[in-house]
């Protein structure tokens, strides 16, 4: 009895982590944007926690360059179980405009498992809640089958 | 019973002649150990044999006890005096003069030199004996193994211990004598060899900050002497004679008798290190762990908040009660507040030393029977609470050479079983359902009757005391390596840490039945009934038994999850993702390793000892000048 | 027997009403931002998600120090269904107080190590002026013991008004609200992180959180006792209450520990003195 509420509760109180790799800082704004009272992303229990201990949704904006891949890889262990990961923005996807760059590793997926891409330049908030929202459901799915 | 007496009281100080004659450490060792046995069993045999009427002492080869007494005691004077002479003390000189000088006068002139029964044993006497006794020959225990350690750190040659034991087993012999005391010219003189004790042990290491700090001890002390005499002139003009037990049983008398005890009570606050006397306490922590634990915290400064416990029954219901609960709370404050800007391990221990006694003091101005249990619950746990933690940081200094408290963060890592006993030891000075913290809720208690600046001080100690007391234990825990194995430390050191730890948590379990059938007699009017191991009065009780059960297992319970912790997953804390190899090292600028580095808050602009003393210190004196002046 | 009836429904109940306090509270801070705010089983939902993550822990100081502080919180909230003695009651919650303290400095955190400090300073803090309230309940009824207030014909707010201010103090420090939240927060970014929370994590945070439902409901329990004699008059005074401790954690900013400590022990024990000598001088 108690299991099925944990696993219904999964979804209904995703913590996010949001860590900007290399991003100009346009995504991270559309996510700010989805913590204010206008796109009030509290409603489906989402609180931005900055804290990877406490986070089951890490939110990564940018691209991955050689000295941040090891603080992705960090904040990536140091999350428990069950987590996803969510790439935000054409650069966390693949790298966007600057993939050839000599500094650049590429998107995300480079060095940790993605869940969801969520494209745009920036990526709208609306988008990004999408975002999140499919997210939960591939989480649930991934719980299902660790089980 | 006589020969328990005897043996109580002289057998130390045969036992310390043995140790400074002796030259071999075989036998010391022997000496001190079999001392230790025979005075804890002959303790327990005197509680066993219950309270007794107060009981003449006879004559040592024809000479009358009490003409020995007075001799000694002027032969004490002399030699105080001489070493105020060595030291170029004038106050030692000066106030060593001035009590001779009154002690003629009083033994030739005044005293009628009646026949007064020497010794006595009421329940508080029995329960100080015990106190003495068995935490004294615990510590004396420990000081064998600590000496040998101590000395060969300090490269010394030819060996001191001889010295050192004589004057810590001896003392052992006076502070008995002091409690069973039934004539207060035998307490006097006990009073003043305690304070030699002192003064020897302090300037044991003869270093030039130990000789200056037991110089300001011996001064202080002689301060308290004088107080002493004083006192017992004026209470004997009135009363007529020396016997306590009759000065107690007719209570207050008179303006000029209440002044007499006020200046006992006086001595008691310099003995007891209180504010503005504290600094030599202070000074005293130079001296090796086993003085700083037998001397200034269980047992000697117990004899100064005796002093004052054991005369309140002279003063209930006078403004001296009031005054001495105001000096009282106001040390508990105080030196509470002054514990929070300290980060020397001793210091702490000392400043919250002198604050519980001030809290001791406070319960025996309260002068309500449940203040008086609070004052003899709160010697005996304080006692063993208190010498547990100075025995801890005495190992734990010896160990990592430090007794900085930002030295000893995560011990745990490198001594786990010391750090554990510490941490035990901190959580029975500061929780339920532990001794210590429930005499301070019979205090509060018995507080809330009193007046506003009573009930105030105490709150305010109280919620002081966590702030330091959390932030030592907290830091002492830390993670440990996987296959580091427990320290291994000579037997001699860890049985009376274990033995102290053990007793400190079954002394509170046991507190309803310790109350039964030692207090509640003892008491005119018993504040508490036991039902279900709780202590229940009208106005609230202390689940003494069910809390222990509660919070007992819920303790083990939580052990027995943290057991496990290594199949769960380990993880370095939260670094910003930078986190380096090893836990709590980050990656810092230039791609370098910072490593972890902390400290405490010691809130410098509120609670810095440079600051505060002198205003403390001013405070206190008004306070005293009030107190002893309303006693007029 | 009725006393362990009340123990058993006060454990059972205090958490379930602690976690709905806490959901009613997100909606209503989020009804003062014109937003809509998460539904009101948020708290147990967030409590259950905890539980279910993967257990994960710096040493094991963590893990006994969390458990010390839901049960500590538990038997202190059980002593006051079974109408103990308040300062009792109140050493019994220091308890796990201390612990959660300890947990958080047994870690090489920095956000840790400051948060813990600063927690200690919350203690120093609302300790003394919770102290003279109860003394103040001793000098109305005549007893620290609850039981002993049932008796009272009148309010108690009617002869300790202004210990009911100063309590409020208390309140705002025990309920992690602005302006004396600097040791952590409710999920509120602050420069320590989560402060004395970083480092609890999963199961640990759940039982964390618990606890807290445990020390909320007690002091709002304190709250209720001095309007005893009209549940009506009780649920209004709580209401009330609360709602002023959402407004002023909307409106106020975190503040730092001097503020606090000056605050609180100047006008807390300030209020209670003065009505402490109210009190005495009856």
């Amino acid at each position: 009895m108690f299991g099925s509420f944990i696993k219904k509760s999964r979804a209904k109180s995703p913590w996010i982590m949001h860590f900007d790799c290399g991003s100009c800082n346009g995504c991270d704004i559309e996510v700010l944007a989805c913590l204010t009272p206008l796109y009030d992303v509290e409603r489906f229990g989402i609180i931005n926690v900055g804290n990877p201990k406490h986070a089951d949704v890490l939110l990564v904006t940018g691209t991955v360059n050689h000295r941040n891949k090891k603080v992705l890889k960090n904040l990536y262990d140091q999350m428990p179980e069950p987590k996803a990961v969510i790439a935000i923005g054409a650069c966390g996807n693949t790298g966007g405009v600057f993939r050839e760059a000599y500094n650049v590793v590429g998107g995300v997926d480079k060095i940790i498992p993605v869940d969801v891409y969520v494209p745009g330049c920036p990526a709208k908030p609306e988008a990004i809640i999408d975002g999140v929202v499919a997210g939960l459901a591939k989480f649930a799915q991934k719980v299902e089958e660790a089980e | 019973m006589s020969n328990l007496l005897l043996l109580l009281i002289l057998l130390p100080v045969a036992s310390a002649l043995v140790c400074y004659f002796v030259r071999s450490s075989a036998v010391r060792k022997l000496t001190v150990l079999g001392t230790a046995v025979v005075l804890t069993l002959a303790s327990l045999g005197l509680l066993a044999q219950g309270t007794f009427e107060p009981i003449a002492v006879g004559s040592f080869l024809g000479i009358s006890s009490d003409f020995l007494i007075t001799v000694l005691d002027f032969a004490l004077l002399g030699v105080i005096f001489y070493l105020g002479l060595k030291h170029k003390s004038l106050l030692i000189q000066g106030f060593t003069l001035a009590q001779a000088a009154l002690l003629v006068w009083f033994e030739v002139v005044m005293l009628e030199h009646d026949a007064v029964p020497a010794l006595m044993g009421d329940q508080l006497a029995l329960i100080m004996v015990l106190v003495i006794s068995i935490i004294g020959s615990l510590i004396c225990v420990f000081a064998i193994p600590y000496m040998k350690e101590h000395e060969e750190h300090l490269h010394l040659k030819k060996s001191r211990q001889p010295r050192f034991f004589f004057y810590l087993v001896l003392f052992l012999g006076a502070m008995n004598g002091l409690v069973l005391s039934n004539n207060i010219l035998w307490m006097y003189f006990f009073f003043e060899v305690s304070t030699l004790c002192s003064f020897m042990l302090i300037g044991h290491d003869v270093t030039e900050i130990a000789t200056k700090n037991a110089v300001r001890a011996l001064w202080m002390n002689a301060l308290g002497g004088l107080a002493f005499v004083i006192g017992m002139m004026l209470v004997y003009m009135k009363a007529g004679t020396l016997d306590i037990s009759a000065i107690l049983a007719a209570g207050p008398q008179g303006a000029l008798m209440i002044t007499g005890v006020g200046f006992l009570c006086l001595a008691g606050f310099t003995k007891a290190a209180q504010v503005p006397f504290q600094s030599w306490l202070l000074g005293a922590m130079v001296a090796p762990t086993p003085v700083s634990a037998l001397l200034h915290s269980s047992t000697m400064v117990k004899a100064g908040v005796f002093v004052v416990l054991r005369f309140a029954p002279a003063y209930v219901d006078t403004f001296l009660s009031t005054g001495v609960a105001i000096c009282g709370a106001f040390t508990f404050v105080t030196c509470a507040a002054l514990a929070i800007g300290q980060s020397n391990g001793k210091k702490i221990l000392a400043y919250s030393t002198i604050s519980n006694l001030g809290l001791i003091i406070c319960c025996a101005g309260i002068n309500t029977p449940l203040a008086l249990t609070a004052a003899v619950m709160l010697i005996v746990f304080h006692a063993v609470s208190k010498s547990l933690l100075f025995l801890c940081v005495g190992t734990i200094e010896q160990a990592i050479g430090s007794r900085d408290i930002e030295d000893m963060r995560g011990l745990y890592a490198k001594l786990p079983r010391t750090a554990l006993i510490t941490v035990i030891g901190i959580l029975t000075m500061l929780l339920p359902p532990f001794g210590v913290l429930m005499c301070k809720w019979m205090a509060i208690e018995a507080g809330a009757d009193t007046n506003i600046f009573v009930i105030t001080m105490l709150a305010l100690g109280s919620a002081l005391t966590v702030v330091y007391w959390a932030r030592w234990g907290g830091s002492l825990m830390g993670s440990r390596e996987q296959d580091t194995r427990t320290e291994s430390q000579p037997m001699l050191t860890s049985l009376p840490l274990m033995l102290l730890c053990g007793g400190a948590i079954v002394l509170s379990l046991a507190s309803p039945w310790i109350y039964n059938s030692m207090l509640a007699p003892w008491l005119g009017t018993a504040p508490f009934t036991v039902s279900f191991g709780s202590l229940n009065s009208t106005t609230g009780s202390f689940a003494v038994v069910p809390l222990f059960l509660a919070l007992g297992l819920g303790v083990l319970f939580a052990a027995k999850a943290a057991a496990g912790f290594r199949k769960v997953k380990i993880m370095p804390p939260y670094l910003g993702g930078a986190n380096s190899s090893t836990d709590g090292t980050y990656i810092g600028p230039m791609n370098g390793d910072v490593p972890f580095a902390a400290g405490n808050m010691y809130l410098g602009e509120l609670f810095a000892e440079g600051k505060l003393t002198p205003i403390f210190n001013a405070l206190a004196i008004a306070l005293i000048v009030l107190m002893l002046g309303g006693a007029i | 027997m009725d006393t362990l009836i009340l123990v058993i429904i006060g454990l059972i109940a205090g958490p379930l009403l602690g976690g709905l306090i806490a959901g009613l509270d997100r909606r209503v801070t989020a009804w003062f931002q014109s937003r809509q705010g998460p539904p009101i089983m948020q708290a147990f939902y967030d409590v259950a998600k905890l539980f279910g993550k993967e257990k994960m822990v710096v040493n094991q100081w963590q893990i006994l120090c969390a458990w010390v502080y839901m049960i500590a919180a538990a038997t202190s909230l059980a002593l006051f269904f079974a109408q103990s003695d308040l300062l009792l009651i109140f050493f019994v919650q220091a308890v796990g107080a201390v612990f959660l303290v300890m947990g958080a400095m047994a870690t090489k955190s920095p956000y840790s190590q400051v948060g813990a400090q600063r927690e200690l300073i919350q203690i120093l803090a609302y300790e003394p002026v919770l102290i003279l309230v109860f003394v103040g309940f001793y000098m109305v009824t005549g007893s620290f013991s609850l039981d002993a207030v049932w008796s009272q014909d009148m309010p108690l707010i009617s002869k300790m008004p202004l210990l009911y201010l100063a309590l409020g103090y208390a309140l705002t420090i025990k309920l992690r609200k602005s302006p004396f939240d600097f040791s952590t927060s409710h999920h509120g970014h602050q420069e320590l992180v989560k402060g004395v929370l970083t480092e609890y994590s999963g199961p640990y945070l759940a039982l964390v959180e618990i606890a807290h439902w445990y020390e909320t409901i007690l002091v709002l329990g304190l709250c209720a006792i001095f309007w005893h004699t009209n549940v009506v008059w009780m649920a209004v005074l709580l209401v009330v209450t609360y709602m002023l401790e959402i407004l002023v954690d909307n409106t106020m900013a975190r503040m730092t520990w001097r503020w606090m400590l000056k605050r609180v022990w100047l006008l807390g024990m300030g209020l209670s003195i003065v009505n402490l000598i109210w009190l005495y001088a009856r």
